[in-house]
């Protein structure tokens, strides 16, 4: 969800990315007890896209400003 | 697996219709090359574009590559304000025509606009109008064009060309539209813009909170869905503004359109509403009136998410200005609300500033004096270094479309405007030309029931009948001028063989004119009492000059 968020407002990018993260490893670590791979990694790849995103967006304003 | 791709096509498409679908469609036109145009058809004024030097600030153009500031008034008569419909006054140009002129309304806060107001703005030294007009009078019925209000637009087109005079057509809205519900504190008299027809409030309660017009539930959702393009409106708005840009497709005298006015955010926050609505929308007008195809082809008629461009509507204007707005959020905290993306391939976009620090500006909601106001910060220089960097990002030149104040807080408020606007050399446009009641009109209210207005105020006419470079070669010069004496310097560096520089010296300052440097230099008197100072550079820096005097005011106090 915070990754989805992220998306129209990267303001959520940084904990969608902390938070896909921790879930994932939580996951791998659990064995196969913990469940919901997929919407850790979405989450994850959300959050990255987002902040990419707004990393360039960011960068274009610092350059051609 | 199906889930897992379910998920993945999610993400995906949420990503393009959001801020990395928008960065990348916004990144694209800026390395698009700039769409073919073709010469215009001559006309009393030359055409005008924004030049884009390499590494540098942009700037509104002439046909011989020189910087032009444009300096203007804004007459609101043209548009339609709440309660009810209709304009205030007649819009068939034969009521205006021969010098003819209807009598003040005194329902409307407006007088009526005639020939002679633009003879009195050239005599100030304007050399442009901001001409606003409201979608309500252009579409009153939806897909049903008004040509008489564009004849009428028309005519004081020729009235403007005749006195050299260019004119920004913009369609303005206030809070949406006059069409939302009365209700509590709801002054329907200060709405204007969209016609009922696109006035979606969706049964919200319209009533204003904190004494401010846009603070209202219905003015709200109707903007939301405007940009949300609910039921085609927006579609529609755009195939009104093509409307009008065919008619002048071919008129140089028409600098350009303002594409939206004090654009509203509704129910979004920033950035995503100037990133990923209003820029957008705006690109999609560029698609729309000029043909060029920079957003991802898409549907039409219903919510058109960031990365969607728009269809040719036919009008192929590769001309024209276009005036666009940042969002009001951003007007009244002079502080950027977006990340100054590219909007469009196309290369003459104008970002247009509101001016109004210490008279809009959210300190003035708390309650705080502009002259021991705590914001902004950066005082009224603020705004201004924003708004070039904003204008250098998004590829676009850089103009005052509003500023304004009470005449009581002339000294103070107007003064550092039009200073700042020498700093950063910015044109302006001021609001507005004229207003009954004691409003911040150039002229005092009317005497009589009967008058347009009274008489010109003072300290309006010293601090706005300016001296002031029209054009100049040198997009670096620098200039001051001192209201209180008329005294006037301007330094620049030209090679040989430049474009000469014009400078304006309006009929008020007859302070003596003197040339040094590298310069050739003639004068040339107007009927009214002005004078134009050319000045050729002949390779190096040169200076103008005009000394201290006592300035020939008309107006009173």
């Amino acid at each position: 969800m915070l990754g989805l968020l992220a998306l129209p407002f990267g303001v959520f990018a940084p904990f969608a990315i902390l938070s896909g993260a921790r879930s994932w490893r939580r996951i791998h670590e659990s064995g196969g007890e913990v469940q919901g791979l997929t919407s850790a990694v979405a989450g994850l790849v959300a959050g990255l896209l987002a902040l990419v995103a707004f990393l360039i967006g960011t960068i274009y304003w610092l350059v051609a400003s | 697996m199906i889930a897992r791709v379910i998920v993945a096509a999610l993400v995906f498409l949420i990503a393009l219709l959001t801020y990395p679908g928008a960065l990348a469609v916004s990144l694209a036109t800026r390395f698009t090359p700039a769409p073919a145009t073709s010469p215009g058809p001559q006309g009393p004024l030359p055409w005008l574009h924004v030049a884009h030097p390499r590494g540098d600030m942009p700037y509104i153009a002439d046909d011989q590559g020189r910087m032009v500031l444009l300096h203007g008034s804004i007459p609101a008569s043209l548009l339609e304000f709440g309660p009810g419909t209709g304009s205030a006054y007649s819009i068939d140009p034969v009521v205006y025509a021969d010098g003819r002129c209807p009598p003040n309304s005194p329902s409307s806060r407006y007088p009526p606009l005639c020939q002679a107001d633009l003879a009195a703005m050239a005599a100030l030294g304007f050399n442009s109008v901001r001409l606003p007009i409201s979608w309500s009078l252009l579409e009153p019925e939806r897909g049903r064009f008004n040509t008489t209000y564009l004849d009428r637009v028309a005519q004081l087109v020729d009235w403007a060309g005749a006195l050299h005079m260019y004119v920004i057509v913009d369609m303005h809205q206030n809070a949406y539209s006059h069409f939302v519900a009365a209700g509590t504190d709801v002054d329907l008299g200060t709405n204007s813009g969209a016609p009922g027809w696109a006035t979606i409030t969706d049964g919200l309660p319209s009533r204003v909170y904190q004494r401010q017009r846009e603070l209202n539930p219905a003015v709200l959702e109707a903007t939301t869905n405007f940009w949300y393009d609910r039921d085609g409106i927006q579609d529609e708005y755009i195939a009104a503004l093509a409307f009008v840009a065919k008619r002048f497709r071919d008129q140089p005298i028409v600098a350009g359109y303002g594409v939206y006015n004090e654009p509203l955010f509704g129910w979004n926050l920033p950035p995503g509403f100037e990133d990923l609505l209003l820029f957008p929308f705006y690109r999609r007008v560029i698609d729309a009136i000029t043909g060029v195809h920079d957003g991802l082809p898409c549907w039409s008629g219903f919510f058109m998410p960031a990365v969607c461009g728009y269809r040719d509507l036919g009008v192929d204007d590769r001309r024209h200005l276009l005036f666009l707005e940042p969002g009001l959020l951003r007007q009244v905290t002079d502080f950027p609300t977006h990340l100054g993306l590219p909007i469009s391939s196309y290369p003459n976009l104008v970002l247009t500033l509101h001016a109004y620090t210490h008279v809009f500006t959210i300190e003035q909601l708390l309650g705080q004096k502009p002259r021991t106001a705590t914001y902004p910060w950066g005082g009224f220089d603020q705004t201004y270094g924003f708004a070039k960097r904003e204008a250098q990002a998004m590829a676009a030149g850089l103009f005052v479309s509003e500023f304004g104040n009470s005449p009581a807080d002339d000294d103070l408020l107007l003064t550092a405007q039009v200073r700042e606007q020498e700093l950063h050399l910015t044109g302006f446009a001021q609001w507005p030309w004229k207003e009954n009641g004691a409003g911040w009109g150039m002229y005092k209210p009317p005497n009589s029931p009967q008058d347009s207005s009274g008489c010109l105020h003072v300290s309006r006419e010293r601090l706005l009948a300016r001296v002031y470079p029209r054009a100049t070669s040198d997009p670096h010069l620098t200039f001051r001028y001192d209201s209180g004496t008329g005294a006037f310097s301007l330094t620049a560096t030209g090679r040989a063989g430049d474009a000469p520089t014009i400078v304006y010296v309006p009929a008020e300052d007859r302070g003596p004119i003197a040339t040094s440097g590298s310069a050739t230099s003639s004068v040339e008197a107007g009927d009214d009492g002005s004078r134009t100072i050319s000045t050729s550079p002949t390779g190096g820096n040169f200076t103008v000059s005009i000394g201290p005097g006592t300035l020939d005011l008309k107006g009173c106090p």
